[in-house]
């Protein structure tokens, strides 16, 4: 849940995410959902000389289960925030 | 949140695990993420042959093996000319150690 | 080292205890990365930044000398999602 909360943080910021199959694709950030499905609006592969399949794709559903990273800007994410709310969530999994 | 529900009758691409695109009208969907096409072609890319496209018609595709479903802006995909497009095949995803 | 052991219960709580301190984590497909944790959950999904992947490019035998080509490649990201079905390892104090 916690890193789902972090991706509704990241709407309409601009990322990079990149595939298990080593395709990248950078887009605005339109929506996640639970299973970290992302939705990318105005999209561009990386290297599209050599990836030309998604030249004429203007938006994309990405599955989440096949990412590998997401590139995402530093300025768009409070650290000492991140870090505080993953100590809180693992006091609340992890009481004895 | 993340819906395929915006992609209902539009034309799209679908990138499937085994790294096979397939361009198709979106006509169903359920909540697996299963999809059927309908007039759709698979775009087989080599590196130095043109694009093949091979029809497939009506074309049901498990929601499992969708790895990506992008939308076509339909003036751009009419405008390229796939005979002139080389590319490697996109890679298939690997499971287990690599 | 020894006082930190005895803080760890369990794994996560060496996870725990490396937030926002340098991680080597390593990766399926010959990749690893070196960076900053700031987040994690249970799945190991990660967010990191400051972070250097290394890439192992293993090049296939060349018949001549039988021997397999080992090539590595580095890249710096500055924010990173990790998904955590990847990740093999976790290492706190990044070598």
């Amino acid at each position: 849940m916690l890193i789902f909360s972090v991706f509704k943080t990241l709407t309409d910021q601009v990322v990079t995410v990149e595939l298990k199959n080593d395709l990248c694709i950078t887009g605005t950030l339109k929506s996640v959902d639970q299973f970290l499905n992302i939705r990318l609006d105005k999209i561009s592969v990386v290297d599209p000389e050599r990836y030309p399949h998604m030249m004429a794709v203007k938006n994309c559903f990405i599955r989440g289960s096949v990412v590998r990273y997401v590139q995402i800007p530093a300025t768009a994410v409070d650290t000492q925030l991140l870090e505080d709310a993953t100590r809180r969530e693992h006091a609340s999994t992890h009481k004895r | 949140m993340a819906s395929l529900n915006g992609y209902i009758n539009q034309r799209v691409l679908l990138i499937l695990q085994d790294g096979r695109c397939i361009v198709g009208t979106l006509v169903g969907l359920d909540n697996r993420a299963d999809i059927v096409l309908s007039n759709s072609v698979e775009r087989v890319y080599s590196p130095d042959e043109p694009v093949e496209e091979v029809p497939l018609g009506l074309y049901l595709v498990k929601g499992d093996m969708i790895l990506l479903v992008g939308e076509l802006d339909t003036e751009v995909d009419d405008a390229t000319d796939l005979s002139q497009q080389r590319a490697e095949p996109l890679a298939p995803i690997r499971y287990g150690h690599e | 080292m020894a006082d930190l052991s005895a803080q760890v219960q369990e794994p996560f709580d060496l996870v725990r205890l490396s937030l926002s301190e340098r991680v080597f984590v390593k990766l399926k497909g010959e990749r690893s990365l070196v960076g900053v944790l700031h987040a994690y959950d249970g799945h190991m999904n990660m967010i990191m930044s400051d972070v250097e992947e290394t890439i192992l490019l293993v090049e296939p035998e060349e018949e001549v000398n039988g021997a397999g080509t080992v090539q590595t490649v580095k890249r710096q990201l500055e924010m990173l999602f990790v998904r955590g079905d990847s990740v093999i390892l976790v290492s706190p104090g990044a070598r």
